[in-house]
């Protein structure tokens, strides 16, 4: 089992190499033998979400071989978005699904058990799934992104080498200084360090886990669910369709190391605006 | 006299013999090809010459590459210096901030922790990071610095972690080095472009700062070139109503002025007038971001983490393993 490459790399504890010499804005070469990795980021317009999608693109064109999904919940795809995917140098699919207004993600505190994002999520599947319905598919994993957390660049490797499902600890997740899965000493998943709801199928945050292409091509009927999900399951409602506790690949040091943060962003005051004049809708902020 | 066929014929042969003959004999004669010769080899000088050329060409582009690593070296070093202060998103901010810092030619991270020591923390980061840096520390003392409950406006922050970067620089650089100083937040958002602006500062280059002040963004007013006023609505009539992330220094201007620094006792939005004021005058700022047309860095903020759970697990004193870092 040691020639299985993935286990080399948890075994020998190679961390990513920092690339410090590639052109400026350029992610580094794509590579035809490292697995690709599909980040799906559905997102919405609002003021902070240039900055966001900014400091996402710089931490992804660290990461070889990424493959940028980003899903507007928009019924068209914005100027904004656009011009921003385009300039920065990832290799990107830019799609759009709008949310009906009773889902929609909108500047508003919404209730915690509102789903956001899941059109988009399933739509970044769907988009996947079509394209390599009939041709071979790369070997790599799906993960989602939401425009607001903060990942470490270790994180993109510990996830590539994926086999069904791996998860790992997430900070700020549940109230929690992080939630992370229980793993035994023969390293499976056996609970959830989690207060909220541990009765949870799967009691994991949305930047927690990454699935493998292979395994969302061979079920094609496993997506988030809309209808009838309570606060806190949307991600159970993917997985249960994928996988049972028993077949998790724990990651990040048998999901001792935080790699992924739950941060969020403030709403920015914006009290100014439209105040004596002051009003330029011309400059993109 | 009756011309016989017959004689055709043979006067015909002996035509065609003759013209055979001669052709033979001029096989193997040395004739004059000067000219063709001539074009052939102005041909062949011109392909030489085009090589050659071309080679010089190859030659030139070679070395003005290995002259742009060369500038690479000589580029302006950007010393950003960071303020940085232990509370729950600490990491995170400067995890992801290092990821774009690291895209930036010939740049020097000065990270100053609100601390009386280092932090495993913040050294472990500064030491995986890939960056250059320099770690240093100093604690705001009590009576300047926020109670928990404060509101964040309520002090000023960073004040000595900032004074502190500046007298680093000044007690470790020359005058002769070419460096821009730029104070970089550990919280806000930085496009890659930006650092491109901040690069080419002579004394002071200034541009737009988004989602401060109570507005979109805050902005210098521009016209034929000079900065002749500020789109600001906050206090606008500071003597330089700018946020902290919306101006870079010329590092010779700073070691030229050993005094100029940041005023602990700066009246709530005045810090960085404080600063500018003894360096530079506003007809002397260089617009930048397309003549302040373009939003390169914003100022976001993080929420404070909800820690619910996690203070009732303390409260019966099974909180979350403290030697897991977050």
């Amino acid at each position: 089992t040691l020639c299985n490459p993935h286990l080399w790399q948890q075994a020998s504890g190679v961390s990513p190499k920092v690339i410090q010499n590639y052109v400026y804005s350029r992610p580094p070469p794509w590579s035809d033998t490292l697995p690709t990795i599909f980040v799906i980021t559905p997102t919405y317009t609002r003021p902070v979400q240039k900055a966001e999608l900014t400091r996402l693109a710089n931490t992804f064109l660290h990461v070889q071989n990424l493959h940028w999904v980003v899903v507007e919940d928009s019924p068209r795809r914005t100027n904004l978005v656009s011009n921003l995917l385009e300039k920065a140098g990832l290799i990107f699919t830019h799609l759009n699904v709008e949310s009906p207004q009773s889902l929609k993600m909108n500047g508003s505190r919404i209730p915690s058990h509102k789903p956001r994002g899941t059109l988009q999520r399933n739509l970044g599947l769907h988009w996947l799934r079509d394209s390599f319905n009939n041709t071979q598919p790369p070997e790599g994993v799906v993960y989602f992104a939401d425009d607001d957390n903060t990942y470490s660049l270790e994180l993109f490797e510990e996830m590539r080498y994926t086999r069904r499902v791996s998860v790992w600890p997430v900070a700020f997740a549940g109230g929690l200084r992080y939630e992370s899965p229980i793993v035994s000493p023969a390293g499976k998943v056996v609970g959830w360090k989690v207060v909220f709801d541990p009765n949870r199928p799967f009691a994991i945050d949305m930047a927690g886990f990454a699935v493998s292409i292979r395994l969302i091509l061979e079920r094609p009927q496993a997506t988030f669910k809309l209808e009838g999900i309570k606060g806190g399951y949307q991600e159970s409602s993917l997985l249960k369709d994928l996988v049972t506790m028993d077949g998790l690949e724990p990651k990040a040091a048998n999901c001792t190391k935080v790699l992924v943060w739950h941060t969020r962003t403030e709403r920015p005051m914006l009290g100014n605006e439209g105040k004596h004049g002051f009003s330029d809708l011309r400059m993109e902020v | 006299m009756k011309v016989k066929l017959k004689n055709v014929f043979v006067i015909y042969f002996l035509v065609s013999v003759i013209g055979l003959m001669y052709a033979l004999l001029q096989l193997g004669q040395p004739c004059d090809c000067s000219q063709h010769l001539r074009s052939a080899s102005d041909l062949m000088h011109g392909k030489d010459k085009k090589i050659s050329q071309l080679l010089s060409e190859v030659k030139r582009l070679q070395a003005r590459g290995k002259d742009s690593e060369l500038e690479g070296q000589a580029l302006p070093v950007i010393y950003a210096i960071t303020p940085t202060y232990a509370r729950l998103v600490q990491k995170a901010e400067l995890v992801r901030i290092s990821q774009t810092f690291l895209h930036v030619k010939n740049f020097h991270w000065i990270v100053v922790e609100d601390s009386p020591v280092k932090t495993q923390l913040v050294s472990e980061l500064l030491a995986q990071s890939g960056l250059r840096f320099t770690h240093l520390h100093t604690e705001t003392p009590k009576e300047h610095k926020l109670k928990e409950s404060d509101p964040n406006w309520l002090k000023p922050r960073g004040v000595e972690q900032r004074n502190l970067a500046l007298q680093w620089l000044r007690e470790n650089r020359e005058l002769s080095e070419e460096g821009v100083v730029y104070f970089a937040d550990d919280d806000n958002t930085y496009s890659l472009r930006l650092f491109d602006e901040i690069r080419s500062t002579k004394r002071v280059s200034v541009w737009p700062v988004g989602l401060v002040g109570g507005l979109r963004f805050e902005r210098p007013l521009v016209e034929k070139g000079r900065v002749v006023g500020f789109y600001t609505a906050w206090k606008p009539n500071r003597p330089f109503p700018m946020d902290m992330a919306g101006f870079a220094i010329a590092l010779q201007l700073l070691l030229a002025n050993r005094e100029a620094q940041f005023d602990m006792l700066a009246e709530r939005g005045y810090l960085e007038s404080s600063l500018l004021q003894s360096l530079v005058s506003i007809e002397e700022l260089e617009p930048r971001a397309d003549n302040c047309t373009k939003v390169l860095v914003w100022h976001t903020r993080s929420e404070k983490p909800k820690m619910k759970q996690e203070e009732l697990l303390q409260k019966q004193g099974l909180g979350s393993d403290p030697s897991i870092e977050v």
